[in-house]
């Protein structure tokens, strides 16, 4: 029997999860005009609020008022799907993330900072997250327009070879952690010397260079491409579509960077302060992630662009095999019982 | 045909993360250096003799304008913005514009005006803001561009010096 008192903190968490991911989702967009104008001696928007702090607010009101125009011939049905594709499979899969350690608030337990805790919250989050590259392909095919279409194009081939490495790199966590629980695998690692970082050094390098394709963003964004193809596949997209695309593509970004703190930074876990409360654990799961947000941009601001070609053979001639070898020597080591770093990091 | 030499690549250039690296460091150093934004409405705009804004006439010292009517501002007008009718006064120079109007919507500031003016009246300030509500409100009358001489004296400087220039000797 559920008790109306945890359905209550139930429906608390649920609305700041998700409350939370779509302001970190509008909040980025601004993160990504304020650290670009720095690194190009400006300054950013700086007039709607304080810093500038309401632009998203502003640029969200524009969007709703755009007309949003639909291009001759296209599918409408399918044109009108897409965006919502794109951006739903990022709200669905943050809800198996574990952002905190059991919430103890006087004396009474409120179980950990998440929505569901899944068995298979891995599978369940690659499964789902996965979906989001259809968003991209329908928008480019829906559109009736070659640029478009390029764009969707490729991004199905880069998301086909950069999702296996992303798969093969997860694979060696869960062989290491032995659970496909996202809320064991983080507490498996409550000291900073248990985080799977130090025994999973090239996977993480992998984990983080597939992120980047698996996002479409820089320097692996050829979905969107503007020098050669316009804007790939949201160049007929306007108006709350268009952002909606964009939100997407943020709140993704939240969810990989949330992902991968939880894979490889211990989730909640602090360093050198094993027994931290809830809300400490929470704070450094949120400055983890934040770090991950702003390397998506900071790489933006400083790579350019690969050419096709480059980013396919880097994907099946230099990141698969090394996903693999990866893979191959944590099952070594894991079969052998050789847990070095975990001693090790009972050390620490 | 020309063929370019590709600079061959060592070890760690071809492992692409050392220069990633570098170059991650480079935009984060970036960050913290001195903006070149200029906050335009708050902070001015650096005006020198140089600047070629809007024309302006010309009021002697003793209050009267100039300006004699001549037409000659209105015949050089590329654009056709200055519109003049002349009509005659007491003053000694039995002359002067009873309505000179400069359609700032037409005006394209080339200071043509102040080239072709023999009487030294008509000068680009340094007033560059144009803006308003209507587009009749921006066709400027007299009133609104008489300026002291005083107020126009660095561009008229600036502007004999330069006709100064193209004095030969022997004319002089």
């Amino acid at each position: 029997m559920i008790a109306w008192q945890d359905l209550l903190v139930m429906v608390l968490k649920i609305a700041l999860i998700f409350g939370g991911l779509i302001n970190v989702g509008a909040l980025m967009t601004l993160a990504e005009r304020k650290f670009s104008a720095w690194m190009q001696y400006r300054i950013g928007p700086n007039r709607v609020g304080p810093w500038g702090l309401l632009q998203p607010l502003a640029d969200g009101v524009k969007f709703i008022f755009k007309e949003s125009l639909m291009p001759d011939g296209a599918n409408k049905a399918l044109f009108r799907f897409a965006p919502v594709i794109a951006a739903l499979p990022a709200f669905m899969t943050i809800a198996v993330i574990p952002f905190s350690n059991d919430i103890v608030i006087a004396g009474k337990n409120y179980g950990k900072l998440a929505i569901a805790d899944l068995d298979i919250g891995v599978l369940f989050l690659l499964a789902i997250g996965g979906l989001s590259v259809y968003g991209v392909i329908l928008g480019g095919w829906a559109s009736n327009s070659k640029f478009s279409l390029m764009g969707g194009l490729r991004a199905s081939a880069q998301m086909i070879s950069y999702e296996l490495t992303l798969i093969l790199t997860i694979l060696a966590v869960i062989a290491l952690s032995g659970t496909l629980n996202l809320a064991e695998i983080s507490d498996g690692q409550a000291t900073i010397g248990t985080w799977n970082i130090w025994s999973q050094p090239l996977g993480f390098m992998l984990f983080v260079i597939a992120m980047f394709a698996e996002t479409n963003r820089h320097p692996f964004d050829f979905a969107e491409c503007e020098a050669e193809l316009v804007a790939g596949f949201h160049t007929e997209y306007s108006a709350m579509k268009f952002a909606l695309f964009f939100l997407g593509e943020y709140s993704a970004m939240t969810v990989i960077s949330c992902l991968a703190t939880v894979l490889f930074l211990g989730g909640p876990s602090v360093p050198f302060w094993v027994d931290a409360p809830w809300y400490v654990g929470f704070g450094a799961f949120i400055a983890k992630t934040s770090m991950f947000l702003f390397l998506f941009i900071w790489v933006r601001w400083t790579l350019p662009r690969f050419r096709f070609d480059q980013l396919m053979g880097l994907g099946w001639k230099v990141m698969l095999p090394l996903a693999l070898f990866n893979l191959f020597v944590t099952g070594v080591f894991v079969s052998l019982g050789w847990n070095l770093w975990a001693k090790l990091g009972s050390l620490i | 045909m020309v063929i370019v030499k590709r600079k061959e690549l060592s070890f760690a250039e071809q492992l692409y993360i050392p220069e990633i690296l570098r170059g991650l460091s480079i935009t984060f150093r970036k960050m913290f250096e001195p903006k070149v934004t200029r906050q335009y409405p708050e902070e001015a705009l650096i005006k020198t003799d140089v600047t070629r804004g809007q024309p302006r006439l010309v009021v002697n010292e003793d209050n009267s304008i100039a300006c004699v009517s001549c037409g000659l501002c209105e015949a050089a007008c590329p654009a056709y913005a200055i519109t003049i009718d002349g009509g005659e006064t007491e003053r000694e120079i039995e002359r002067e514009p009873k309505r000179f109007d400069i359609d700032m919507l037409r005006c394209i500031l080339c200071g043509f005006c102040e080239e072709a003016c023999p009487k030294d009246a008509i000068y680009m300030s340094d007033e560059l803001e144009l803006a308003d509500y209507s587009r009749e409100a921006l066709i400027y009358d007299m009133d609104k561009l008489k300026r002291p001489k005083k107020a126009l004296q660095d561009r008229i400087d600036y502007v004999n010096r330069i006709n100064d220039r193209w004095q030969t000797p022997s004319s002089t």
